[in-house]
């Protein structure tokens, strides 16, 4: 069971999770969202840090868009720590997911980062009975701003093997956050437009 | 993309009546417990409903810690053996207690009260609600649902709009 239809409170319920190796920016992809949407239409962000600030369990935010015939979409973001050693946490985040970004850190020395990262993400994902083949997911290439960057086409034919759309970002500066969002809200909600 | 149609069971549909029905529950249960706050949630932490008023508590924050401290709670359970997850979480503070108990193996029960109450009251009575709901949940499931009316193609160019509204860049 994941998408919750509440026809009671008129709501539809998606959860998006952002997933990446440790330092990728997915964090700063959600205080990016959180500071740029209106506080009436959000709830606070929450992040469960370590004392050196780096996601310990998940952040956590939750939106809410307009009135669509009647029902009111509300849409959770989780980020999942990054680091190797947090393995049980993302699981944890990622049951029920509905949509995925991918935030992959474009440095040239961070590659083999991205990759354990996504075949981590796929491992957990069969787990749950499902894969990045058919769940609605987008990649976000970020840091564009760095030095020492590698280019887009290298990271599609490493990480791009579905060919899901992808983003060019500099999420600190707030760069292809939006539309990567954007992007993953559409596709999800087409999967259900789809299944019903 | 490649988008595999076989996922028919990836969403679930709440009835207005189950819903009504669930408030009316909670209703009892916060007025048998003098509890402060009641919120029902699904595992992934979205507040499905709640009862009772808590000033300046974000009831969807609330719902998602609870949902997520409950799911680590299960790994705590199965590393020591376990074969499901503990039963309920109990938080003892100053001013107020939480009481988190699980609904079948999808929703989730928290109960905020004032320490005053006691406990062995609210156990007895968020138990008895939780399985009068999860009763109800299980008879929903088992009817029918369809949701066309909400979906149809309409509803791709209104999101659209919607989202360029929100995310204006």
């Amino acid at each position: 069971m994941t998408m919750f239809i509440n026809w009671g409170s008129r709501e539809i319920n998606l959860k998006i999770v952002y997933y990446g190796p440790g330092l990728s920016g997915k964090t700063t992809n959600l205080q990016f969202i959180y500071n740029h949407l209106n506080p009436e239409l959000r709830s606070q962000l929450v992040t469960l840090n370590t004392k050196e600030e780096r996601t310990l369990y998940f952040d956590f935010m939750q939106m809410e868009l307009g009135e669509i015939k009647g029902h009111t979409p509300r849409v959770s973001l989780y980020t999942v720590p990054g680091q190797v050693y947090y393995a049980f946490s993302r699981k944890i985040i990622l049951r029920g997911v509905d949509g995925i970004v991918f935030v992959a850190d474009s440095q040239k020395s961070r590659m083999v980062d991205n990759l354990d990262s996504l075949l981590d993400l796929e491992n957990n994902l069969s787990e749950m009975g499902q894969s990045l083949k058919r769940i609605p997911w987008v990649i976000q290439y970020n840091k564009r701003d760095l030095p020492r960057i590698a280019p887009v086409e290298v990271l599609q034919s490493k990480l791009n093997f579905y060919g899901v759309p992808y983003f060019e970002s500099i999420a600190n500066r707030g760069m292809g956050v939006l539309s990567t969002l954007k992007s993953i809200i559409k596709m999800v909600l087409s999967d259900i437009h789809t299944l019903v | 993309m490649d988008m595999n149609k076989n996922i028919t069971a990836s969403y679930f549909i709440l009835s207005e009546n189950a819903y009504n029905e669930i408030n009316r529950i909670l209703e009892e249960l916060a007025l048998k417990t003098r509890a402060d706050l009641i919120i029902f949630s699904d595992s992934n932490g979205y507040p499905i409903t709640s009862q009772g008023n808590f000033p300046d508590l974000d009831t969807s924050v609330m719902a998602s810690l609870a949902a997520n401290n409950f799911s680590a709670t299960a790994e705590m359970a199965s590393l020591l053996g376990e074969a499901e997850n503990f039963k309920y979480l109990f938080h003892e503070g100053e001013k107020f207690n939480i009481y988190i108990s699980n609904v079948g193996y999808n929703y989730i029960l928290s109960v905020i009260f004032k320490k005053e109450v006691a406990i062995g009251l609210i156990r007895i009575m968020a138990n008895k609600a939780g399985e009068a709901i999860h009763e109800l949940l299980n008879r929903e499931q088992q009817e029918e649902q369809t949701s066309t009316e909400l979906m149809d193609s309409e509803f791709s160019s209104l999101l659209d709009k919607e989202l360029d509204k929100l995310l204006k860049i």
